[in-house]
C-alpha cells in the first residue's frame, strides 16, 4: 500500500506539472493574476466559431486561429448588412474611402494614427500585403479564378496613407467595394515572409490566360495553405485588443494601448469563453456571465430564464437570412407545383415560428426568396402582388385536387392511390428546425397529410445526403443578403442546377453537379417563360436600378413556383448584460454587421460601450 | 530468459500486432464516415455573410490539407507515418501535428480521470472491506446499497445532477472549463487553486460513478477470502485481529489491482459525456469536435491513442499480476 501511495503521489504531481506547463501561448508579460482592473473585464463568446484551441496561432485565416475579428483582428472597414447597398461600411483601419461613380475603383485613406500593438505604424504597404494574402485565400474582390466577377485588377500604393484598388471592368460586380473593405489587415513586418518576393509578378501571370497562368494560379493557391498554417511568434494587432494567452477553456485579450481610438475603449481585458454547443451558451447567459453574445437559437423556456437573469437584455435587429422548407422536385409528388402550393396553404407559419424561433425569427409574410424587410426596400411595388399563402384548408384541397391527389378515409393519397407521407429531414442539434418540423408535422397530420420528421446525425451528413437527393423535404437557409445575387442564388444557384462561372450560367440536370432541388430550367411567371438561374446570374453584374426589375421577376417566380416554402425570416438577436457595461446600440443600423465579424468588438472600438460607473 | 521477460516479449509482440490491426480498422472506418465537411464549412461561411464565390475558394484552400490519392495510397502513407510517430496534420488546425493536439488534450483527460479513479479505488476498497465484514449488519447493507445505486446511475446523469446542485442551486463550484485564464499559468496559488476548483466536479463525477464498482468488487472478493481455510486457521491460532484483517485485505485486493490497471488504461478514453457536460477540454471533448468537423487525421489519432492505451494497460496488468502474485510468479498460473 505504501508503494501504491507513492505511485499515486508521483502521478498526481506529474499531471499537475503537465497542466501547469501548458495552456499558455503568447505571454507578453502583462495581465493575469486575477481580476479585471482598469476599465474592467469584458466577457463574451465567439459565436461564429465553437471550440477554442490553445495550440492555434493568432492567425485570422486559420479556422481555429485565436484571432477575434473586431477585437485583435482588424479589417479595412466593417461592412454592414444594409438592406439595399452592400457597399456600406463603418470605418476600420480605413478612416474613409471613395468609390468611383462607375464602381471601377475604390480609394482608401487609412486612419492617420493607426499603429500596431508593437508600436509600428499601420501603412498602405501593410494593407497591400494583406491584399496579397487575401488573394491566396480567394475572396470576392481578390480572386484569381478566371472571369470572376468583381475581381480587382490593380492595387496601387498612392502614399503611405492611401491606396487605390481598381476593379477589372471586363466583369464588374456591384459589390466590388464591399469585397475590398471586408479584407483583414495584417502587419507586413510579421507576415511578409509568407509571400515570396516575386508574389506580385506571379499574381499578374495568374490573372492571364494559358498554361503559364494556370501554373501561376496553382502556385498562388498553394500559398494559401502556407498562409493558413502560419504561426506568428506573437500576436501583433491593429485592433483595440491583443491576445495575451489562451487555454482550452478561455482566451484572454488585453487592451492595445497603441490602438488609434484606445482612449475610448472601455474594457481593459476581454475574456472569450469556450463552448461546443448551444447548451453551454445558454448556461453562460442564464448565469449572467456574458456581457455580450451573438445570436444563438434558443427555445422559449430557456429564453425566459436568460431574460430573467440580472442585467440581461435582448436587443434585436435585421439579419439577412431566412429559412425555408425546400422540396426535392425530382421526387413525386413534389414535382407538381400544386402539391407545393397546397402544402403552403396548410402550414401556419405564424404558429411554426412561435414554436420554433419565437425570439430569433419573424414569420415569413410569404415566399419571395428574399427577407421581408429587404423585399420592402428593393421591390415595394411587387410585394402586394405576391400570393401570401395564408392558412386556408379549402385552397389547399383545391390545389391537391389539381395535382390529382385524392382523399381516402380522411387521408390524402397520391394520384395512383398509394400512400403519401411528407418526410422532413433536419440535422440533430438544430433545435429550432426540429421544433418547426414537429409543428409542421402536427399541422399536416391534422389536415389529413401523413408526415414524419427524420433527424440526421449531424450537419455535414445532412448536407451530403441533401445534395445526393436522398431527402424529399429539407430545411434550407435562403435570402442571404444584402447583395441581390447572393440572395437569389440560394434558390436559383447550384442547389437547383445553375452554375455561374465568370458570369456564364449553365444548367445541370436534376441529380447532377449538386442539383438536388431539381426544379425546371424554365418556369412560367405571369404567362411568361423565364429562366430564373440566368436572371440570378445577371444580378451578379448589374447595378441597383437594373437589379430591381430582375429581383421583382425572381420574387414572383419564387412565389408562384415555390421551390421552397419560406417559413421565417431570422432576426439579429443579441444578448447583452447591463451590470458591468452599458451603451449597447439599439439602432438597427449599428447591429447590422456582416462578414463573420464580432460586432461587440466593433462597438467597443468605436467607443460606444462604456464601463458602468 | 526469465518468465517475466518471456511474458513481456510475448505481450509486446501481440500488442504491436493488435495496434496495427486497430490502426487499420480505425483508418478505414474513419475515412468512410459519411458527411460533407466542406459543404458544412461553406454553409457556415455564407451564413456569416461571405459571398458564395469567396466561401467556395476559402473552403477549397482549407481542405487542400486533406490527404488525397487513392484510399490504399492514403493508408500506406498513414502506416508509414505511424512508424515515425507521425499521425498527420489536423485539417481544422492546419499546420498543427495531430500528436501535438492529442498531447494537449490528453493531459486534461488524465488529470481528472486519474484523480477520480484513484480516489474511488481507495475509498471503494476500504469501504468494500467493511461492507464484507459487516455484511449482516445495517452498515454493510447501507454500503452495498450505496455501491449498487451509484454503479447504476449513468455518468452523464450523475454529472448533470452535480451541475444542478453545485453550480445552479448552490453555486459554489464552476461547472465549465478547466482553469480561469486570468491566472498566469505556473506554480502559483491562484492558478493551481483555479485548476483544482474547476476539476472538482469532473473528478467527483468520475469518483462517484466508479466507486460503486470498486466497493462491490472488493466486498465480493473479501467475502470469498473470508471463507478460505487460512483465515479460519489464523483465527483459531489466535492471531491478532489487525493481522487477520491484513491477510484478508492483501489477498482480496489482488484481482482489484488488475482491474485498476485496466481502468488506468481506459483513462485516455476518458468520458465523452463528462467532458462534454463540464466543457472540459480532454480527449473525449476533442473526439466529439473532430467527428463534427470530420477531421479524419485527428479522429484516427484519437481512436488509436485510446486503443493503444488500453492494450498497453492490459499488458501492464498482466505483468503486474505476475509480479504481485507469487503463484503466477512461480509458474502455477502461467499460460
Amino acid at each position: 500500500m505504501k508503494r501504491l501511495a507513492a505511485v499515486v503521489a508521483l502521478l498526481g504531481l506529474a499531471t499537475t506539472t503537465a497542466a501547469c506547463s501548458g495552456g499558455s501561448t503568447n505571454t507578453p508579460g502583462s495581465g493575469g493574476g486575477g481580476g479585471g482592473g482598469g476599465g474592467g473585464l469584458f466577457t463574451t463568446i465567439d459565436v461564429t466559431r465553437p471550440g477554442l484551441e490553445a495550440t492555434a496561432p493568432a492567425n485570422p485565416y486559420n479556422p481555429k486561429g485565436n484571432s477575434f475579428v473586431g477585437y485583435n483582428a482588424m479589417r479595412i472597414a466593417w461592412v454592414k448588412n444594409h438592406l439595399t447597398d452592400p457597399n456600406q461600411a463603418t470605418p476600420g483601419i480605413a478612416a474613409s474611402w471613395e468609390i468611383a461613380p462607375d464602381n471601377s475603383s475604390i480609394t482608401l485613406k487609412l486612419q492617420p494614427n493607426a499603429k500596431w500593438s508593437d508600436g509600428q505604424p499601420v501603412t498602405a504597404d501593410d494593407v497591400r500585403m494583406s491584399i496579397g494574402i487575401a488573394y491566396t485565400q480567394g475572396s470576392t474582390a481578390f480572386s484569381i479564378t478566371p472571369g470572376a466577377a468583381g475581381a480587382a485588377a490593380d492595387v496601387e500604393v498612392v502614399d503611405p496613407q492611401t491606396l487605390k484598388i481598381t476593379q477589372d471592368m471586363a466583369n464588374p460586380s456591384p459589390k466590388f467595394a464591399r469585397g475590398v473593405l471586408d479584407t483583414t489587415v495584417l502587419p507586413a513586418h510579421v507576415w511578409s515572409s509568407v509571400l515570396p518576393t516575386d508574389f506580385w509578378d506571379k499574381l499578374k501571370s495568374a490573372r492571364g490566360e494559358g498554361g503559364d497562368a494556370e501554373k501561376a494560379r496553382e502556385e498562388v493557391t498553394a500559398l494559401g495553405e502556407k498562409v493558413i498554417a502560419f504561426a506568428p511568434p506573437k500576436d501583433v494587432s491593429a485592433g483595440p485588443f491583443v491576445l495575451e494567452r489562451v487555454n482550452p477553456s478561455e482566451a484572454l485579450l488585453v487592451k492595445n494601448k497603441n490602438f488609434f481610438n484606445a482612449a475610448n475603449v472601455a474594457p481593459a481585458q476581454v475574456k472569450f469563453l469556450n463552448y461546443t454547443g448551444n447548451e453551454q451558451i445558454w448556461n453562460y447567459l442564464t448565469q449572467g456571465k456574458l456581457d455580450q453574445a451573438g445570436f444563438t437559437a434558443t427555445p422559449s423556456d430557456v429564453m425566459k430564464r436568460i431574460e430573467a437573469a440580472s442585467g440581461n437584455e435582448v436587443i434585436r435587429g435585421y439579419s439577412p437570412v431566412a429559412v425555408g422548407m425546400a422540396f426535392n422536385q425530382s421526387k413525386k409528388p413534389y414535382d407538381n407545383v400544386h402539391v407545393r402550393r397546397g402544402l403552403a396553404y396548410l402550414i401556419d407559419r405564424e404558429q411554426v415560428t412561435k414554436v420554433a424561433s419565437p425570439e430569433g425569427g419573424t414569420a415569413a409574410a410569404t415566399t419571395s426568396g428574399i427577407h421581408q424587410k429587404a423585399a420592402q426596400a428593393w421591390i415595394p411595388e411587387t410585394v402586394p402582388q405576391l400570393e401570401p399563402y395564408k392558412p386556408d384548408v379549402a385552397k389547399a384541397e383545391e390545389e391537391f385536387k389539381k395535382a390529382g391527389l385524392a382523399k381516402k378515409d380522411g387521408k390524402w393519397t397520391l394520384a395512383d392511390g398509394s400512400a403519401w407521407k411528407v418526410s422532413m429531414h433536419a440535422p440533430s442539434g438544430f433545435s429550432d428546425w426540429l421544433a418547426a418540423q414537429e409543428n409542421i408535422k402536427s399541422q399536416l397530420v391534422t389536415a389529413g397529410v401523413d408526415a414524419e420528421v427524420v433527424t440526421t446525425a449531424d450537419y455535414p451528413l445532412y448536407l451530403q445526403e441533401l445534395a445526393a437527393g436522398k431527402y424529399d423535404v429539407g430545411f434550407w437557409l435562403m435570402a442571404l443578403g444584402p447583395a441581390p445575387y447572393d440572395i437569389f442564388q440560394r434558390l436559383y444557384g447550384a442547389s437547383n442546377g445553375w452554375t455561374n462561372v465568370g458570369n456564364k450560367v449553365s444548367h445541370s440536370a436534376a441529380g447532377k453537379n449538386g442539383n438536388w432541388m431539381g426544379g425546371s430550367e424554365e418556369i412560367e411567371v405571369g404567362g411568361e417563360k423565364v429562366n430564373p438561374g440566368e436572371l440570378t446570374g445577371k444580378l451578379n453584374s448589374v447595378g441597383a436600378e437594373e437589379a430591381k426589375p430582375i429581383m421583382a421577376q425572381l420574387a414572383l417566380a419564387a412565389n408562384q413556383d415555390l421551390p421552397v416554402i419560406q417559413l421565417w425570416d431570422y432576426v439579429n438577436t443579441q444578448f447583452v448584460n447591463n451590470n458591468r457595461f452599458t451603451g449597447w446600440p439599439h439602432d438597427d443600423e449599428l447591429l447590422r454587421g456582416g462578414g463573420n465579424v464580432l460586432m461587440s468588438g466593433v462597438w467597443i472600438q468605436q467607443g460606444l460601450i462604456k464601463a458602468k460607473q | 530468459m526469465t518468465l517475466i521477460t518471456r511474458r513481456l516479449a510475448g505481450h509486446l509482440a501481440r500488442g504491436l500486432v493488435m495496434i496495427l490491426v486497430v490502426a487499420t480498422i480505425t483508418f478505414f472506418i474513419v475515412n468512410n464516415i459519411p458527411g460533407d465537411p466542406m459543404a458544412a464549412r461553406y454553409e457556415k461561411l455564407i451564413e456569416g455573410g461571405m459571398s458564395p464565390e469567396a466561401a467556395k475558394q476559402a473552403v477549397k484552400v482549407l481542405y487542400g490539407f486533406q490527404p488525397d490519392g487513392s484510399m490504399w495510397q492514403q493508408y500506406t502513407d498513414y502506416l508509414s507515418g505511424l512508424f515515425r510517430l507521425d499521425l498527420g496534420v489536423s485539417v481544422t488546425r492546419p499546420g498543427t501535428p495531430v500528436l501535438e493536439v492529442l498531447g494537449e488534450a490528453a493531459k486534461w483527460t488524465v488529470l481528472p480521470v486519474l484523480a477520480g479513479t484513484l480516489l474511488s479505488f481507495l475509498v471503494g476498497i476500504i469501504l468494500g472491506v467493511f461492507a464484507a465484514i459487516k455484511r449482516t449488519g445495517k452498515l454493510g447493507d447501507a454500503l452495498a446499497i450505496s455501491g449498487s445505486l451509484l454503479h447504476g446511475i449513468p455518468q452523464y446523469v450523475l454529472a448533470m445532477l452535480l451541475v444542478v446542485i453545485f453550480a445552479t442551486l448552490i453555486p459554489i463550484l464552476p461547472a465549465d472549463g478547466s482553469v480561469d485564464i486570468l491566472f498566469e499559468p505556473g506554480f502559483n496559488a491562484g492558478y493551481l487553486g483555479s485548476l483544482a476548483e474547476h476539476a472538482v466536479l469532473p473528478v467527483l463525477t468520475y469518483a462517484l460513478s466508479a466507486y460503486g464498482g470498486w466497493i462491490l468488487a472488493m466486498k465480493s472478493s473479501v467475502v470469498t477470502v473470508l471463507g478460505d481455510d487460512f483465515i479460519l486457521a489464523a483465527e483459531l491460532r489466535g492471531v491478532k485481529r489487525s493481522i487477520v484483517f491484513r491477510y484478508i485485505a492483501r489477498n482480496a485486493i489482488l484481482p482489484l489491482f488488475t482491474l485498476l490497471a485496466l481502468s488506468l488504461g481506459l483513462l485516455l478514453g476518458g468520458a465523452v459525456f463528462i467532458e462534454k457536460i463540464f466543457n472540459y477540454p480532454g480527449l473525449g471533448w476533442l473526439l466529439i469536435g473532430s467527428v463534427q468537423d470530420r477531421d479524419y487525421a485527428l479522429m484516427s489519432g484519437a481512436f488509436l491513442l485510446i486503443t493503444a492505451a488500453t492494450i498497453v494497460a492490459n499488458i501492464v496488468a498482466d505483468l503486474f499480476y505476475t509480479v504481485i502474485d507469487p503463484r503466477v510468479r512461480g509458474g502455477e498460473g502461467a499460460s
